[in-house]
């Protein structure tokens, strides 16, 4: 039986439509993360189901029951906020207890479930401390740990880290995943971050004007985005788009822009039509660059390969970033390089762009020869 | 030459503060001195005397004014405060048909010089049988617009995210506007009750319309009437009658003076 679920939801702000026909089902235990950008739609959908935002049509359910029109005190839900939402006037212990108290829970039940966030988040020390005198993660912790006291059936997170610094983001992101997968209690976080999406989420729900782009595990929509936008969107750095056209050569389908040609598998032109202009994506860690001193490459234009002059390199350390001008062509590409052989600025380097790694995209964006995974 | 600075500094600061504090302590002084010594700018009285308060007190209810503005000025203090809270954060932070009407309606308010409304107003107290009452003097007090809009501004800075925890902590409306927003707001709380408080403590026209009965005189009604009216006799009781009025708001002042400095400085929620 699915935890959650939302049947046809749409929210209207006036005359703007901000969710449109929402489905979704969310499984008990599962942490499933909306991910989108600014806009998409993502914490409206958090708030009608914690019932901070009505349902202007639609159902939503928490395990079977309806809870459309429930007041947010009624629906068995807790809250984490993007900035904590802690009373500033109380102590972590009071911030900590209030829901419990008002929900006129026996003095002894409260104090042993608060000692047990506390211990299992490390605030003891801090239980009677106010919110001002705590660093950004403690306070983080504090409002965690004011959800899980309240042992509801699902937690929802609404962008929970993205008022912490990137460090302490890391640490509390394996913090939170940790702490989901020792309470198995059904969670829905929002983010505009896809990493941690990706880290985090047992299923991704891509996002985007209130509309659901993909849905699904977040290798496959790093391997099979459905559309361009969604391609676009997760991963790291960003893919690759190059705009171009598809034609029968030799028995092959073959992608041609200018400055370079690339021979793509069948299965992926298999609903193409063979004179439509389309996008041909590549992930910047699936390209192979190959310096052209190493190299000697008969023909630049050859299937598969291309060359680019070098206009900057980003230095991240374990990796590279390089940035290249397609010769022969106006677009700007990036690859993902290792650190042994980096090329220089201005260097002329050869590219192997490996066919099965290949996303083609029609003019309307959706990927070419799949079909399986629409939503 | 520094030290000589300093010294001119505080030179000047002192008889700034000279020139403002001592009308007033010389009013004060003054009520402990007998007639003769009335007109002498000594501060310090030589024939020390309560003559002038008791003379006040024997001959007009001053007991039973003080008694009556405590209790008109409190009530409207605290009902300014409430019902004034409620409307601000109803404007402020719950979406309804017509906010913004409200918003404009509440600012057109303050247009309206008060002067224009005495006349209607008073008719409707006659209307209504009020004349003579406790209810002449505080009913038409107990909303104010600018507390309305100095609250519902205030309210308007507290985060969202604030009333979202509250409201998923199952808490009503009511209860987060006085369990969450009143303890936030204190400095525009005190603000706003330190000038409703002295504004009805102060309040002399509207009374005299409306109270004729001695015993439901307001202070500064009751010393207008027996000050300009000549009761007083001599200038040590009219200014000991002022001394009752004044005192109760200095110390109101001084008692949340902090605050109120506080909210002069514009400071908005910390941390």
């Amino acid at each position: 039986m699915p935890s959650v679920t939302f049947e046809h939801v749409t929210k209207r702000f006036g005359d703007a439509t901000v969710i449109e026909d929402f489905d979704l089902q969310v499984a008990d235990g599962e942490l499933l993360v909306l991910v989108g950008g600014s806009g998409s739609g993502k914490s409206t959908i958090l708030r009608m189901l914690a019932g901070l935002e009505t349902v202007t049509s639609g159902r939503i359910r928490i395990d079977d029951r309806d809870v459309t029109d429930l007041a947010p005190r009624d629906r068995d839900v807790a809250m984490v906020f993007q900035d904590y939402g802690l009373y500033p006037h109380m102590t972590v212990r009071d911030n900590l207890s209030l829901g419990l108290r008002l929900r006129k829970i026996p003095r002894h039940e409260i104090d042993r479930r608060v000692a047990w966030a506390a211990g299992m988040l490390g605030l003891e020390p801090l239980l009677d401390r106010k919110p001002k005198q705590l660093s950004g993660g403690q306070r983080q912790r504090v409002a965690m740990g004011r959800a899980m006291v309240r042992e509801p059936k699902v937690f929802l997170f609404d962008e929970p880290l993205s008022n912490l610094d990137a460090g302490l983001r890391a640490q509390m992101r394996i913090e939170i995943g940790g702490l989901q997968r020792r309470l198995k209690t059904t969670t829905i976080y929002v983010t505009h971050d896809q990493v941690e999406a990706m880290t985090l989420g047992d299923r991704i729900v891509v996002l985007a004007d209130g509309r659901i782009q993909q849905i699904g595990r977040p290798i496959d929509l790093y391997r099979a985005p459905i559309n361009r936008f969604v391609a676009g969107f997760i991963g790291t750095p960003p893919m690759n788009f190059v705009e171009g056209t598809l034609r029968e050569s030799i028995g092959q389908a073959v992608f041609i822009t200018e400055g370079m040609s690339i021979g793509v598998p069948r299965e992926k032109t298999l609903t193409a039509n063979p004179t439509q202009s389309l996008t041909l994506g590549i992930r910047p860690e699936d390209l192979r660059v190959e310096s052209s001193a190493a190299q000697s490459v008969d023909d630049g234009s050859s299937a598969g390969v291309l060359r680019g002059r070098v206009v900057l390199v980003e230095r991240l350390g374990g990796t590279s970033h390089v940035h290249f001008d397609v010769a022969g062509g106006g677009s700007r590409m990036m690859a993902s390089v290792s650190n042994d052989r980096l090329p220089s600025v201005g260097e002329t380097i050869v590219v192997r762009v490996p066919p099965e790694r290949v996303h083609l995209f029609g003019a309307d964006g959706r990927a070419i020869g799949r079909t399986a995974e629409i939503v | 030459m520094k030290l000589l600075r300093r010294i001119a500094l505080y030179a000047g600061l002192t008889v700034a503060a000279i020139t403002f504090i001592y009308p007033f302590l010389w009013m004060a002084s003054s009520t402990f001195k007998p007639p003769v010594e009335v007109g002498s700018l000594a501060l310090i009285p030589h024939d020390f005397t309560l003559d002038n308060y008791r003379t006040m007190w024997a001959r007009a209810p001053f007991g039973r004014a003080l008694v009556n503005s405590t209790f008109v000025a409190t009530t409207i203090t605290l009902a300014v405060l409430v019902f004034g809270s409620m409307t601000a954060y109803a404007m402020a932070r719950l979406n309804f048909r017509g906010r913004p009407a409200l918003n404009a309606a509440t600012i057109a308010v303050l247009m309206v010089p008060g002067q224009l409304t005495l006349i209607p107003l008073y008719t409707l107290i006659v209307q209504l049988g009020w004349v003579d009452t406790y209810a002449a003097l505080i009913v038409p007090y107990l909303f104010n617009a600018t507390a309305i809009l100095m609250l519902r501004q205030f309210f308007l800075q507290i985060p969202q995210s604030l009333i979202d925890s509250a409201r998923m902590d199952g808490m009503s409306e009511p209860r987060i506007l006085f369990t969450i927003f009143w303890p936030l707001s204190k400095p525009v709380l005190s603000i706003v009750a330190i000038f409703t408080f002295m504004g009805a403590w102060n309040e002399v026209l509207w009374p005299l319309l409306v109270v004729r009965e001695q015993n439901l005189m307001t202070l500064p009604q009751l010393l207008t009437v027996f000050a300009l009216g000549g009761g007083a006799g001599s200038v040590g009781v009219s200014l000991a009658s002022a001394m009752v009025l004044v005192v109760p708001v200095v110390a109101a002042y001084a008692f949340l003076q902090r605050n109120f400095i506080e909210s002069m400085a514009g400071s908005g929620i910390k941390g």
